[in-house]
């Protein structure tokens, strides 16, 4: 059976490298590992050579076990228009205005067609291991109900509105256009938006039966994974923290560990308040004090929150180390993981 | 002519930006002005940097002349369709919001237009001299400026499509809007602000922006044979960190022009504390 795990957190955090990171711990211990990026930084990007890949798994040079893979948005929604809808309908709704721009700017989108990515992964039977870096969007939880939400989008909650019956056909639709609603509508809306929408509705309608089953699929993977949440100390990725394991435990998914990006070495705390060891040049030694305890403070801010959230949800917090500049190589991301001791828990 | 700012701030995540909005609503309100602070996001930011635990729809007061507010996805709907849309008196805007807020999640960019429609109805109340606004993302920014224009492709003849154009001439008034992108000197902020301003200029949406560059080590007076001087230990790690940090900022930070610098903030500071010295370093900036 193929383990999932799903790096979710705020922006900024280090998410991709992070996946990254965990995906070639996994592939060194033999097992066959995916992962799937989005947006790597060109660094990491190199390190993995994905850079101009794009949406197909490649191996990564350099390390056996290991494929990476870029997502791309526009492709993956083309491969699931492609796979659940008629061929005429599916050439209508890749150049419908509404679809194209759902495929950009639904915010649900880019998180389904990640886990469509996903579960195509875990079903191709090619892997022990799939890692999945979440898209930045607004909340981790999108990634968790982009199949609900993009099921619930497709099965014609609108247009029941709009016609007030269930599911009528395009020509049932258009002689209701006197309806009162309808006119209403077409005030405020303008009648070619109207009319875009039905078809546009219509059409992604035919695709119901297949991807309801599919959102359910995936729905299954997202719950049987394990999700790890990436954070720093800044406030921001703090509090979409905290928000975040409370989301998650209402929808019952409960996060495996946090995973601390860019902290620093906590004997500084202490270091900072104890005298040093002789330097000469009495400017120098003011100056590294002086940074040793700005330094310290920083230290301090991070090891209150990683306490506050061990304490507050009984998760692991693993400390990763800040390291600069950031991991470039393969042996760099694997050592940037190595205090979470991926290790065990695959064994488990 | 509208008086007042509209101050949009946008960047990636986790550069600070509601850090900077918030900080730039207070040094306003310090200057007399009144101010209201918008978040479309999810209002934690911005309810953090200003001392407001939840913020909600309705402006609250959080420091003198400061008012601040978050999206609510429900009450934006009604006041849309009521003020913005002016439906008629006994029009059915409950079921049309009910089935708009479907229709959010499927018409292209009618989401956007009714957050960013919201700061810019706020504007044309005439109660207050500056409305800043915290955007959630970059690429949520470009959605929002996009927004009108592609509504008014979509629907040229409905009252929405009315409401789209008088946005969009707002949005790219020079002597109303000012566009503040914050980043950081590091790789993905600063090539993601980049691709940003390219993409302003191409679509001209909205005037150029002014690029904060926020979390900028104030460089330390030792270097590299100095530290080497020093035994191995904390004073010397914590140097070493320091130095690797002001090289790689220094690598990136010239990879932009920005019109000002924020200082890194180091240690036990709270979100609130945060705001208000980036308010005094921010200065007559924006």
């Amino acid at each position: 059976m193929t383990r999932t795990i799903i790096v979710t957190g705020a922006g900024g955090v280090g998410k991709t490298t992070l996946s990254a990171g965990i995906a070639v711990e996994a592939a060194r211990l033999g097992l066959r590992t995916l992962v799937l990026t989005i947006d790597p930084a060109k660094r990491l990007a190199d390190a993995l050579g994905v850079a101009e890949l794009g949406d197909e798994p490649k191996p990564v040079e350099g390390e056996p076990h290991l494929h990476a893979a870029m997502l791309d948005v526009a492709a993956s929604w083309e491969a699931i228009i492609h796979r659940y809808a008629e061929p005429d309908v599916g050439d209508r709704l890749l150049v419908n205005p509404y679809f194209r721009a759902i495929a950009d700017r639904f915010p649900a989108a880019q998180s389904y067609a990640a886990g469509e990515r996903m579960a195509d992964s875990i079903e191709s039977k090619l892997y022990d291991v799939v890692v999945v870096d979440t898209p930045p969007s607004g909340g981790g939880l999108d990634f968790y109900l982009a199949p609900a939400r993009t099921g619930a989008l497709i099965s014609g909650k609108l247009l029941k509105w709009l016609t007030g019956s269930h599911l009528p056909g395009r020509s049932v639709l258009y002689r209701m256009t006197a309806k009162p609603m309808l006119k209403f509508a077409d005030v405020v809306l303008g009648g070619p938006m109207l009319s875009d929408v039905a078809d546009f509705v219509l059409d992604l309608r035919t695709m119901y039966d297949g991807l309801s089953v599919r959102t359910k699929t995936i729905d299954r993977y997202l719950r049987a994974a394990d999700t790890i949440i990436a954070t720093t100390a800044d406030p921001t990725p703090i509090n979409e923290t905290r928000r975040f394991f409370d989301e998650l435990g209402d929808i019952r998914i409960a996060p495996r560990a946090v995973l601390f990006n860019r902290t620093l070495p906590t004997e500084w705390i202490h270091a900072s308040g104890e005298p040093h060891a002789e330097i000469d040049d009495p400017g120098l030694m003011a100056a590294t004090t002086e940074n040793l305890v700005a330094w310290a403070s920083e230290a301090q801010r991070q090891l209150d929150a990683a306490d506050e959230l061990s304490a507050r949800y009984g998760v692991p917090v693993y400390e990763l180390p800040w390291t600069v500049p950031p991991p470039a190589t393969l042996d760099d991301l694997a050592d940037l993981v190595a205090p979470a001791s991926i290790s065990d828990w695959l064994a488990e | 002519m509208l008086s007042t700012d509209l101050v949009l701030v946008s960047g990636k995540g986790g550069t600070g930006k509601s850090a900077v909005a918030s900080a730039i609503a207070i040094e306003r309100a310090r200057r007399g002005q009144t101010v209201l602070a918008i978040d479309l996001g999810n209002g934690l930011g911005l309810g953090a940097h200003l001392r407001a635990r939840h913020l909600t729809y309705k402006p609250v007061e959080v420091r003198a002349g400061l008012y601040a507010m978050t999206m609510e996805r429900t009450a934006a709907l009604d006041e849309y369709f009521k003020k913005q849309l002016h439906m008629p008196q006994g029009a059915p805007t409950k079921p049309i919001a009910g089935a708009l807020s479907v229709l959010v999640d499927a018409a292209p960019g009618v989401r956007e237009i009714i957050s960013i429609g919201k700061p810019v109805h706020e504007l044309w109340q005439g109660t207050w001299d500056a409305v800043i606004v915290d955007t959630p993302s970059l690429g949520q920014f470009r959605s929002y400026l996009r927004a009108p224009m592609t509504i008014s492709e979509l629907a040229p003849t409905g009252a929405v499509g009315r409401q789209a154009s008088a946005l969009a001439e707002v949005l790219a008034d020079a002597g109303t809007t000012r566009v503040v992108l914050v980043t950081n000197p590091a790789e993905l902020p600063v090539i993601e602000t980049r691709e940003m301003l390219e993409h302003i200029r191409e679509e001209q949406l909205c005037p150029a922006p002014s690029v904060v560059m926020n979390r900028m080590l104030t460089p330390a007076s030792f270097d590299d044979s100095d530290l080497n001087s020093l035994p191995t230990g904390p004073l010397r790690a914590a140097g070493v960190h320091q130095l690797s940090m002001e090289r790689s900022q220094a690598e990136w930070a010239t990879n932009v022009d920005a019109d000002a610098t924020l200082p890194f903030l180091r240690g036990v500071l709270t979100p609130g504390e945060v705001a208000v010295q980036l308010a005094d370093a921010i200065g007559t900036i924006v």
